[in-house]
This record gives C-alpha cells, structure tokens and sequence, in this order.
C-alpha cells in the first residue's frame, strides 16, 4: 500500500525540470517570433525565447520572474512546420510530448491516449470570390452541401455543424441559422441556367481541408454545379478563421475583416448580434459550415493539464512532466 | 507477218500466259496458306491474350477476396459506426494492387472508396439486388469517377459477420495503364473503346494507339456494337496493315460496354509475301525469257522446211516447175516435201503431155485450116477444069470462050491461094520489132484513113478519140499498123449492118493504151478467152491468124492485150504498151 501511495503522490504531485516537445503544423513565417495569437505567441510571459530557427524551431526558457511564478518545465521545444501525420508518429515514438491532432486524426489514437480539445473556435466557411456574380449560384451550393455527412466521417463528429459565423457556445442563438442542405430548392435556383454559369473553382486554404473540398463539389454536382477542385485563386474558398475572443461582438469584428467584410456596427445585445451576423451572411458571400475545436495529442508523461484554454490558448505554465525534479 | 514470227509470238504468248497462270496460283495458294499460318498465328495471340485478361480477372477476384477475408473488413463490419472507416479503402487498396476499390455496407451505402473518397454515404444500389457475386467473377462496369466516367473491370466480394454484411468492391480500371500492363506477344497491340458515349469518340479509344487509329478502327467497333459478337478484319494498308480482332466487352447487365480490339502486325507476313512475290517476278521473267528463247529455237526449227517449201513453191510458180525439196525428216513436214516434189514431177510430166497435146492440136488446127482454105479455091479450080474439058468435048465451037474465062477463073484461083499462103507464111516469120519513138496518134490517123473507103462501104463510121498530150512512145511503126490494121478489119467484119468504130488513145504512165471498139454482134466469154488462138476464128472465111498476130506484135512489144465483149453489145479491144503493162 505504501508503493501505491507513493505512487499515486507521483503522480499528482508537480515536479519542476524537463523539456516539453511540442510540434505544430503551421510554420513560422516571420524573422522573429509571433507575439500575438493563439499558439506560441501564448508561451510569451511564462517562458523567454531563446532560440528561433528560421521559423522551423523556437526554443523557450522557463522564465524565473512570470507573473504567476517559475513554470514548472525548464524549457519548450516547438517544431514548426511539422506536417500532422509526422507529429502523430513523433508521438507514438515518444520523440514530441505534445502535437496537433488532425480531426481525422482522432480516431487513430490509441486508446487512453489524452487529448486536450478546445472548444469549437474555428469557423470553417465557403467564401465566395467577386467572379461568382450570381446569387443563385452561391446560395446553390449552400444548400447542397451535406454538412452532416461531412461531420460524421471527415470531422470524426468533431466540432459542429453550422450555418453561423460565430459559434453557438459563444452566441447561443447559432442554431437559428440554417445548415441542412435543400438539394431541391438548390437545383429550382439553378434551373434554366447554362452550364458556363454552373461552373466554380473550390480551393482549399490547407490541404487537409481538401477531402472536405472533394465533397463539397461532390454535393455540388447533386445540385447542378460543376465544381472543380483545384488551388490557388479559385472561384470559392474553403476557409479557416479563428475565434480570437470570448466576446462575441469582438469575435464578429474579427471574422468580418478575415472576410473582408464592412465591420459590423458595435452591438451591445444579442439581437443586435444577431441582426449584425445575419446581415454579414445576406448575399450568400460567405458559407458558413463547422465550428471546429483545436485538439492536441499529448504524451502520457505531461502531467498537469489541460495545457489548452477553451481557445485554444497554450497554458504550459502549469504542466510538468514525469521524471521531473521533485 | 511471216508464218515464224506468227509461230514465235503465239509461242511466246503461250509461254507468257502460262508462266503467269502459274505464277498467279502458285502466289495465290502461297498467300492462302500463308494466310492460314498467320490465322492461326494470330488466334492463338488471342488464345494468349484472353488468357492473360482472365488471369487479370482472376488476380482482380483473389485481391477482392482477399481483402474481404482480412481482418480489417472484420473490424469494419463488426464496427457501430462506420464513419471512422472512411478513408480504409485507399490504404486496402494500395495493399492489394487494386486501383478501384470501395467498402460499402449492406444496404449499399458507401463506407469508403477508394476511387473517390468522397463519395462515402452514396449509395450502389446495384450491389443489393441479390446478385450471386462469387460465381460471376470479375465483370465490366460503368464507373462514374471524380474526372469522368470510367470503365473498370470489378469483382464483388462479401463480407458476413453475424447478421451484417458488407461489399467489398474492387479492381481496375480499363484505361491506357491497366492495357499497358497486359503481356502481349511481339508484335500485337491491345486498344480498347469505351462503349461509354453515345455516339463514337475517338477520346474513348486507348491503349497503344497511333495517330489515325480511331478513324480506322471506327466501323470495325460499330460493327461490333451492332453485332454484339467478335469479328476480324485487317485494316491499314501494306506493312502497316494490322489484323484486329474485335471482342465485344458486355458488363454485367448484358450492356456492351466496349470493344476490346487485339491488332496484330502484318508486317512479316507481308513482307514475307513482297519477298515472294518479288521471287515469283523473277523467276517469271526468267522463264519466260527462256521460253522466248526455246520458242524462237522451236520455230526456227519448225519453219525452216516449211520456209524451204515455200521458196520451192515460189519457184514452181515463177516458172521452174522442175523444182524439188530436201527431205530431211520422216514426219508431216517431211511426208510434204516428198509430196511437194512428186507434184513437181507430175507438173513436169503433165506439161510435157500437154505441150505434146497442144502441138498435136495445133497441127490438126493447121491441117484443118490448110484443108479449109485450100478446098474453098481448089473447087473452083476442078470446076472450071471440068467445064473446059466438057467444052473441049461436047461444044468445041465455044471452047474457046470458055478456055478464056475458065483461064481467068483459075488466075484468081490461083492468085487466092497464093494470098493464102503468103499469110500463112507470114505469121511463120513474125520478125523482132524494131523500136523506134512512134507517134501513136498519127500513126492512128494515118491507117484509119487507109480504111476511109471501106468504112463508108460498110456503113461504119468512124470516131478517133486521141488524147492530146500523148507523148511518142517507143515501138515497132509497121508492125503496130498491121495491129491496127487486123483490129479494124475485124470490127469491120463484126459490124456487118454497120456501126461505129471507135479507136482511142490514152496516156498509160510514160506508156500508151490503145482501145478500138465497135458496136458489132459481141462475143461469148468462150469466145473472148480462145480469141487470140491462132487459126481459132467466128468468122466464116478468114485464116484464124489476124488476133494471134496481133497478140504475137504486142507481146513481143512487152505489151498486154486483152478484150471486153458481152453478145450483142459489141467489142472493145485494149492494147498496152510502155508503162509497166
């Protein structure tokens, strides 16, 4: 009995040293590291850069005078730029302590394997370029897309389903804006159309969206829309922005400039909230489709989490590893 | 053309016509036969090729089973929820070779495909339609892929777990790259079309096509499709022709879903056969050259003696009847020489008798003559003998008398039958012309003026139509006057109630014709071909000699006389002379 109690004070019982081994997918592109933003703009504060290696490798400190005092890990180690089949296998080899886990990813983990999701802050859109000129066209291919066959096998039922801009956790009136498909009515506003006028181009920003970009011109060629998959300047986009902030009025402001859209007025109720979102969506400029989470794989030996606020944000202040100093 | 080179060109016409007959059905049979070989060459290219595809079928069938027994499609089946397993197809497919591969679940909605990855949830309605998927093997369908639609040879396999089942479909697409794959012997090419449009596209034709392919190869797939059986045809032209055999491709709804076509070259064949033909042209020609040759040899030899009997027998016909042959063989050409040369003899002999038996005539004739001429004077010679001896008997007082006219009578008598013997005498001593440049028209002036008195005694009158430009043509004056003269007497005698007499003449090259006509009784054709006999004549009185000395004169001038006279429409005697008569 004495051994379990040992251990189990192990286990619970925070230990200062160690390197955390975090990879990421997306590389740093700037001379100097990000100061702002989700990510590694979080460890700023708690840790001190003291390596940044072409965007590809930042190395941070534990900095002895943080706020809330020394972090426990001695040090973070960020591989950028590392595609997410290579993190998953780094964490299956024990080389990385903490990776991005794709959404098809999920399923793969082994089981009892940690994972630290966030809450849905990515809001996953079509947006419509100036080429597509017809509203029918673009309304068309709203109605056409299968959100919840998408949801249930390339989302891994992984995020949400929706027709809003902001997520439903952080509006509560999301659910208000539709998101099943009506392939009649979407085949009704494409009728009598010539074929040239039928056509699109469907990029996808990231790659790992393209299955999901597949799909989608598979829907669309049910509704009467030729969608051609390809990359670059497309036609329409498959679009990522990211939820910065838990107030919903800033949050909107934000995905309207991602979306190059007029700022919404300031709106200090939810109806006006509501009113000001709706408005951003008439015109069918922009689909929006899932709210999706930011979900980390994490070793066995990171103790002390979750590392990952309901944004996303990196919390590693906290987190020590097994083996640590006592 | 001679008898020989008549011979020579028949013989080589023969030769020719022969040589190329055999040339043509010893060609004709080679081709065939060799036609048989490369039949039965490319049948078992077929024969391979079929083997190969079901080999492919039977690889397609095995990966399909085999991924439908593996643990994976154990997991998938036994699984609440499918969704997780929507990209499983893609790494079971790699695994197993296949190119199209898709895991659909019972009710025939898509677990994962392969193919298209983003078809999962589409439902393949065809799949649960209770079809018995082990017996049927690998089979062709229609495939609807994200870039168009395709054809892809599938094999259905099922999974059973409990009272769940799943599909597992997979196998190739029929495009270019699965063709390429195929082992094909050297020398043969596989294309296929795509029954998958409505109307023929050369876009639909893959595999190892050349430029031009889809036109050629374009009746031959809609006679397939029409058809629905498989048919060979060779198509292209020359060393480029290619035998292609059609085999239709139905899927597993009995729908022709392309035409498989397996082109194998001609090139040796035909090269073999331009090879052989070359040969044959050769040896043709050869042979006919020789044939020449030996033909020109046979015919000289055969028409040497035949040659040889012509000479001979133009010979016989110019004159020499003497003329005999060499027998120098025993079969026909040998049997006529000897028959050639019995008949010269015979001619010999016969013109011997003959010229005996004219001689024998013509001195009966002449005696005859003799005897006529001489009686018609000697009877009144014996009568005024008698009546002077009856006076000297019985009227003494005018014998006197009767002496005096009998004597006168016996002068003229006697004078007669000198005249008849001059005559005679005459035609006995025919002497050589003496040719000198004659006047023809004065000299027929001249004789018809002699005659003046005597014609209008007769009541015959006279017309001379001369031609103006006659030049003086060489020849004896005297004896063409006696020639006149004895035609115009014999007009005179044959025109006894009188007529015209005509005498013309005309210019004959640097010759004359000379014509006297009269407008007489005529004569008969026997008549005009014994004319010129000698002492043959129509008249009454006369010694028979006048025409045969006008005939003797003109021949002895080189001349030609000849008559034209029909019964009572007169006669026309032509005369010429110089000019090649």
């Amino acid at each position: 009995m004495a051994g379990l109690a040992e251990w189990a004070g192990a286990e619970t019982r925070p230990r200062y040293g160690g390197t955390l081994r975090v990879e990421v997918r997306l590389p740093g592109d700037s001379a100097d590291p990000p100061q702002i933003g989700a990510g590694i703009a979080d460890l700023n504060g708690s840790f001190a850069i003291t390596q940044w290696d072409g965007g590809r490798r930042a190395v941070y400190e534990a900095s002895e005078t943080a706020a809330g005092g020394r972090p426990y890990l001695d040090r973070v180690e960020v591989e950028l730029a590392r595609p997410l089949r290579d993190q998953a296998i780094d964490l299956d080899l024990g080389k990385a302590d903490l990776i991005e886990l794709g959404l098809t990813e999920l399923r793969r983990q082994p089981a009892g394997r940690k994972v630290w999701p966030s809450a849905p802050v990515r809001v996953l859109a079509l947006v419509f370029g100036p080429r597509v000129d017809d509203a029918r066209v673009r309304e068309a291919l709203s109605l056409g897309v299968d959100r919840g066959a998408i949801h249930r096998v390339l989302l891994q039922q992984q995020g949400e389903i929706s027709g809003a801009l902001l997520p439903q956790w952080l509006t509560g009136y999301a659910f208000l804006f539709p998101a099943t498909a009506d392939i009649a009515r979407a085949r009704t506003l494409l009728s009598g159309m010539p074929a040239a006028a039928r056509s699109l181009t469907l990029s996808a920003d990231d790659p790992a969206l393209r299955p999901m970009a597949e799909r989608i011109a598979l829907n669309a060629r049910d509704v009467g829309l030729t969608v051609a998959v390809g990359s670059g300047n497309a036609d329409v986009r498959l679009t990522e922005i990211r939820i910065v902030s838990t107030d919903p009025a800033r949050a909107l402001t934000v995905v309207a400039a991602a979306l190059g859209a007029n700022p919404p007025a300031r709106a200090v109720s939810p109806e006006a909230l509501y009113a000001a979102e709706k408005a951003l969506l008439e015109g069918f400029r922009v689909a929006p489709l899932f709210h999706l989470p930011d979900i980390y794989g994490v070793s066995p030996k990171v103790k002390g989490g979750p590392g990952i606020s309901p944004l996303g944000e990196w919390r590693f202040e906290n987190l020590w590893l097994e083996g640590g100093r006592p | 053309m001679t008898f020989r080179t008549r011979l020579l060109v028949i013989f080589t016409l023969a030769v020719v016509v022969s040589v190329g007959l055999v040339e043509v059905l010893v060609s004709g049979s080679t081709r065939q036969a060799f036609e048989g070989v490369e039949a039965q060459r490319v049948d078992a290219l077929v024969a391979q090729f079929q083997k190969e595809f079901d080999r492919r079928r039977e690889e397609i069938v095995r990966a399909v089973n085999g991924i439908a027994g593996s643990d994976t499609l154990s997991a998938i089946a036994t699984s609440a929820d499918f969704s997780s397993y929507y990209d499983a197809a893609q790494d079971l497919a790699s695994a197993h070779g296949l190119k199209l591969l898709e895991l659909v679940a019972g009710d025939g909605t898509i677990i994962s495909s392969a193919e298209w990855p983003a078809r999962f949830g589409y439902s393949e309605e065809w799949l649960t339609r209770g079809t018995d998927w082990h017996s049927l093997g690998a089979f062709l369908k229609r495939e609807e892929l994200a870039d168009g639609v395709a054809l892809s040879l599938l094999a259905v396999g099922t999974v059973g777990v409990a009272d769940r089942q799943l599909y597992v479909v997979g196998g190739q697409e029929l495009d270019r790259e699965f063709l390429s794959t195929l082992v094909l012997p050297k020398g043969m090419r596989v294309l296929l079309y795509r029954n998958l449009e409505p109307e023929f596209s050369p876009a639909e034709l893959v595999g190892d096509s050349r430029f031009g392919d889809a036109e050629m190869v374009q009746p031959l797939v809609r006679q397939v499709l029409g058809d629905r059986k498989q048919t060979t045809r060779i198509l292209g032209r020359g060393a480029d022709a290619e035998t292609f055999h059609a085999l239709p491709l139905p899927g597993y709804e009995d729908t022709l879903l392309g035409v498989l076509l397996i082109a194998s070259s001609r090139r040796e064949l035909v090269e073999l056969e331009a090879s052989l033909r070359s040969t044959g042209i050769w040896v043709a020609a050869g042979g006919i050259l020789m044939g020449v040759v030996l033909a020109w040899w046979a015919t000289a030899r055969i028409t040497r003696p035949v040659q040889k009997l012509a000479e001979s027998a133009g010979r016989v016909a110019a004159g020499e009847w003497g003329t005999t042959v060499e027998v120098a063989s025993a079969d026909e050409i040998g049997r006529l020489a000897r028959a050639f040369n019995r008949m010269t003899h015979e001619l010999v002999e016969q013109r011997q008798r003959l010229v005996q038996a004219e001689r024998v005539a013509a001195w009966r004739e002449l005696a005859r003559r003799l005897a006529h001429e001489l009686k018609n004077p000697l009877f009144p010679l014996q009568i005024t003998v008698e009546n002077m001896q009856r006076a000297r008997e019985n009227y003494p007082e005018q014998f006197d008398e009767v002496f005096r006219e009998g004597a006168s009578t016996l002068l003229a008598e006697l004078s007669n039958l000198k005249q008849i013997i001059g005559r005679f005498s005459d035609f006995a001593k025919m002497p050589a012309p003496e040719m000198q440049p004659v006047d023809f028209n004065q000299l027929v002036s001249e004789t018809a003026r002699l005659f003046e008195g005597q014609l209008a005694q007769a009541h015959i009158a006279a017309k001379l139509d001369l031609a103006r430009d006659l030049g003086p043509v060489s020849a004896d004056a005297e004896q063409m006057t006696r020639v006149l003269h004895n035609l115009i007497l014999n007009a005179i005698d044959a025109m006894p109630q009188g007529g015209t007499l005509t005498i013309r003449t005309s210019a004959l090259g640097e010759g004359i014709r000379l014509e006297v006509s009269d407008t007489g009784q005529g004569l008969t054709p026997e008549e005009c071909e014994r004319l010129f006999t000698p002492y043959y004549t129509t008249k009454t009185h006369g010694t028979g000699l006048g025409l045969a000395i006008v005939q003797s004169v003109v021949s002895d001038h080189k001349g030609h006389i000849s008559v034209e006279s029909e019964p009572g429409k007169g006669a026309k005697f032509r005369i010429d002379l110089g000019g090649g008569a």
